[in-house]
């Protein structure tokens, strides 16, 4: 490993900075010293240690617990409202008074977002930052202050964000129903109904474009009898598995993997496409694949046997179904 | 996927959630105080990443790594306005944080593979400063008194270890672009 060359370093007083501002953020004091020393050569070190900071953090990633539905539901009206209201050209912040307090506390990080900055956090430091670290100190802490002021527009965002719900080609499930504001109480308005893994199946396989194989059983003792397909849309990253004659699991002993062979990677490690359960009495099973990674050449789908929850690395030791393409 | 959020394409803000939230949810469970606050900062991370989606740079690294520095940023901004206050309950959150191998680590993104190997370079007390700062979101000092530590010595770990994986990424860098 080469050292870097000592005329490329900022001087260790920076470096200081530099690293507890990525690890833990700086004090108004500490923001002022660092904007001082402020150059280029600091943007760009700064940039670099954050990068590294976030690759460090993803080495320490673990296989947590699933987001929650209700916030993941949460999340998809939020970004239905943020869209909709975009296109419109107003912030849905904005238009509602009540959220004035909750756009102030989106601060230095969202600074640096709308700064057209992510990647360089040392660019996106300026002295607005400490202004808006003033109004952070002084905005409710919660989402859910100024709630019913959400609540109200809201329901003068309905008809725009269905509009947005309808924008996808036939088949495709919309992302949100009706805004509602983080954990308050909804008014009762009926949500359209989304489309079934079923549906959005055999929209799928109506796609001329998408990859459809078929799935054989393998000689673990579990795959007796196992027989499937799987249709996959390389365009868009999605697909589906679908089963008969998959064995019902125990999720709190094991739970079913799947995995992608991509043949632009390395074979040993194919991709995860995430874990699923069989309830009892199934007869057919259809199950969305969700690639943590982008899948290039699909080459394999299979479906081991893992522990609960599943695992980074497939030791294949149990693989139940098998499907090549080609 | 983050070029189509940007063009507000609702399947690609979906297929977001779906690929990301696991990973923005484990770390603003990890750095947040509370339940609540983690729900709030999950919220608000992935506000961020539709509004910025469209200054990503995929020759500035992966999508993984621009979600996790948007995710860290707004951590961490998080956490400064509420370090008076206790932090989570260990309890709370149950996951074992451990980190990746190299070899293992490609699998999550090249750039965990680079710290996964710069990572193995570290004696373990190193890696145990690193894992408290930025996987727990403990600031130095509290980091120094965790571990009856001289502050002086904690900065020296974290600085060793953030330019280690910084050298490593540089020099990946700098390979790919030398065999372009």
């Amino acid at each position: 490993m080469s050292e870097t060359r000592p005329s490329d370093q900022p001087d260790e007083a920076m470096v200081d900075l530099l690293i507890k501002q990525v690890t833990e953020g700086l004090s108004p004091a500490e923001q002022r010293a660092l904007d001082v020393l402020d150059s280029e050569l600091a943007s760009t070190y700064a940039r670099d240690l954050e990068r590294a900071a976030a690759a460090l953090t993803l080495a320490g990633s673990s296989k947590g617990p699933p987001l929650p539905a209700a916030l993941a539901q949460r999340l998809a009206q939020q970004a239905a409202e943020h869209f909709a209201s975009r296109d419109q050209g107003a912030d849905p912040r904005v238009a509602d008074p009540g959220k004035v307090s909750d756009q102030r506390k989106v601060s230095d990080a969202e600074k640096a977002a709308d700064s057209g900055k992510v990647a360089d956090l040392g660019e996106a430091r300026s002295a607005a930052a400490d202004r808006a670290r003033a109004q952070l100190s002084a905005a409710p802490r919660t989402t859910r202050n100024g709630a019913y002021g959400w609540l109200a527009a809201a329901a003068c965002l309905v008809l725009a964000i269905i509009g947005w719900l309808r924008s996808p080609a036939p088949g495709v499930v919309p992302v949100a129903n009706v805004p509602t504001p983080p954990r308050v109480e909804a008014p009762p308005i009926a949500p359209p109904a989304l489309p079934t893994a079923e549906e959005e199946r055999a929209a799928l396989l109506a796609n001329p474009n998408a990859l459809k194989i078929t799935l054989g059983a393998t000689k673990d003792p579990a795959a007796a009898g196992v027989s499937g397909d799987v249709v996959w849309d390389s365009a868009t990253q999605r697909g589906f598995l679908h089963f008969a004659g998959l064995a019902a699991n125990d999720p709190a002993v094991h739970q079913y993997q799947i995995w992608i062979f991509d043949a632009a990677r390395d074979k040993r490690y194919p991709v995860d496409a995430g874990v699923f359960d069989v309830p009892a009495n199934a007869a057919e099973v259809v199950i969305p694949i969700r690639a943590t990674l982008m899948v290039h050449k699909p080459a394999a789908f299979a479906v081991t046997v893992e522990k609960p929850g599943g695992v980074v690395v497939s030791g294949l030791e149990h693989v139940v179904a098998l499907g090549k393409t080609g | 996927m983050l070029q189509r959020i940007a063009s507000g394409d609702p399947v690609a803000v979906r297929e977001c959630i779906d690929q990301f939230g696991p990973l923005v949810w484990s770390l603003a469970r990890r750095l947040s105080r509370t339940p609540s606050d983690a729900e709030d900062a999950t919220q608000e991370i992935f506000l961020d990443i539709w509004r910025s989606a469209g200054r990503f740079d995929a020759s500035q690294g992966s999508d993984k790594v621009f979600i996790a520095m948007i995710a860290r940023r707004r951590l961490i901004d998080r956490l400064r306005k509420t370090s008076a206050e206790p932090p989570m309950d260990p309890v709370e959150v149950l996951e074992t944080i451990a980190w990746s191998d190299p070899g293992t680590a490609s699998e999550i993104s090249i750039e965990a593979e680079q710290a996964a190997k710069a990572l193995a370079e570290l004696r373990p007390e190193q890696r145990q400063v690193l894992e408290l700062g930025l996987l727990h979101g403990l600031s130095q000092s509290e980091i120094a008194a965790r571990l009856s530590m001289p502050l002086g010595t904690v900065k020296s770990f974290m600085r060793r270890g953030l330019i280690k994986v910084r050298e490593y990424m540089n020099v990946d860098a700098e390979g790919i672009l030398s065999e372009g």
